[in-house]
């Protein structure tokens, strides 16, 4: 039982700094894929907005609109 | 005379070439204006992939079609949730199978004497337990890459089932490591005792004692437990390189290749999983007595001469007062 013990609790360390490491090779989206000629969005948000309904500023209170009044509107 | 030969020449001209434009035409007979004009088989026969030019420092966005990619996709979609369903479910049936016609493989009582031998030491048992808690995790998530989205989602909801894949997805990828390490060391710990030998053939022909009452001259471990060490040492270190190239994106290979190395570590994934699940059944449920070995590290001294005759013999006659036991055992006599 000592042993299943421990061996879970190396488990769980081994793969805590396996996150970490793995951490260490990886760059947000807006930092691996925009140059000053194109960006990829804004820390924090993205394209589509949270809801996936192109509406980025007012994404779930009560002036919320589908995509296609926010394309009209800045048409 | 001159110009009346011109302009014969010119009716000759157009008369060959009108009836080679004319067969440019669609299946159904209809004109076809764009039917010489580049399309995408063309652009595959100068490459297999159709691809761009880009300013964004990410590479890969410039391939705009993979073909191989719809190959991949079918086997993902469609093959892959059929042959992992057969072989883990196959498995299942079997051991059931097994279970209710031959029964547990009960301890008999002179495989009881009540002294103790040390089987397995606390490293190799940490080892053991290591890869093997790892293992569990990883299937579970493994298989929530497959079957997830087809059989929890319906009965979660996608939130809740999100949720979970993502953290599924995380174990996946940090357990994995803990797990590869203890592949190596289960390697380095055990392969002297798992070299395949006559004895082995003998075993194996015998059914190894599973199919009969008999029980086959065994070393440290039977033919049996060989082969469970050698696929997980094989299949473990598979997983292992196909995995690592699927962490790391494009850093070994392309699209195609980590698409291939997706079928293959998907595939062996669930043979791995079956074959597991035979081990664990025969460690636990299916036969009295296994499960000591790796629980306490320590069996009846009568039951390991019973089924691993020629290492107790070994263990007796490295030493007599057996040092390899510990907490106040009697040695292997």
């Amino acid at each position: 039982m000592k042993a299943f013990l421990v061996a879970v609790a190396m488990a769980v360390v081994l793969a805590t700094a396996a996150s970490f490491l793995l951490a260490e090779n990886q760059r947000f989206a807006y930092q691996a894929f925009a140059t000053s000629g194109a960006r990829v969005s804004d820390p924090g948000t993205n394209l589509v907005g949270p809801r996936w309904t192109g509406d980025i500023k007012d994404p779930g209170g009560a002036g919320h609109k589908p995509a296609g009044h926010k394309a009209e509107a800045g048409s | 005379m001159r110009r009346l030969t011109s302009i014969a020449l010119l009716a000759a001209t157009l008369a060959l070439t009108v009836p080679a434009v004319a067969q440019v035409r669609a299946p159904d007979g209809a004109p076809n204006p764009t039917a010489s004009s580049v399309n995408e088989e063309m652009l595959f026969k100068q490459d297999p992939k159709i691809h761009g030019r880009i300013s964004i420092p990410n590479a890969t966005a410039a391939n705009l079609i993979q073909p191989q990619g719809r190959e991949w996709r079918e086997f993902r979609e469609s093959w892959l949730p059929w042959i992992g369903g057969l072989v883990v479910l196959g498995m299942l049936a079997a051991l059931g199978l097994f279970y209710f016609t031959r029964g547990r493989i009960r301890l008999e009582h002179s495989e009881e004497s009540g002294k103790k031998i040390l089987r397995f030491n606390s490293f190799e048992r940490f080892s053991h337990w290591m890869t093997a808690t790892c293992f569990i995790i990883l299937s579970l998530s493994g298989l929530n890459y497959i079957f997830g989205k087809r059989l929890l989602m319906p009965l979660i909801g996608p939130e809740a089932f999100a949720t979970l894949a993502q953290y599924g997805k995380y174990a996946h990828i940090y357990l994995a490591w803990p797990f590869m390490l203890g592949v190596l060391f289960m390697l380095v710990l055990w392969i002297k005792d798992n070299i395949p030998g006559k004895i082995d053939w003998i075993w194996l022909k015998q059914g190894g004692g599973l199919l009969g009452d008999a029980h086959p001259s065994a070393g440290r471990f039977n033919a049996g437990q060989k082969m469970v060490f050698w696929m997980v040492v094989g299949f473990g270190l598979a997983m292992g390189a196909t995995g690592i190239m699927m962490i790391f994106p494009f850093a070994a290979t392309d699209i195609n290749g980590m698409q291939i190395m997706q079928v293959i570590h998907s595939l062996i994934g669930v043979v791995f999983i079956a074959g597991i699940l035979a081990h664990i059944y025969i460690g636990s449920l299916g036969m009295e007595g296994a499960y000591d070995a790796m629980g306490s590290g320590e069996v009846d001294l009568a039951w390991a001469k019973v089924h691993h005759d020629l290492w107790v013999k070994e263990q007796q006659a490295k030493t007599a007062s057996g040092p390899q036991l510990g907490r106040g055992q009697v040695p292997a006599e």
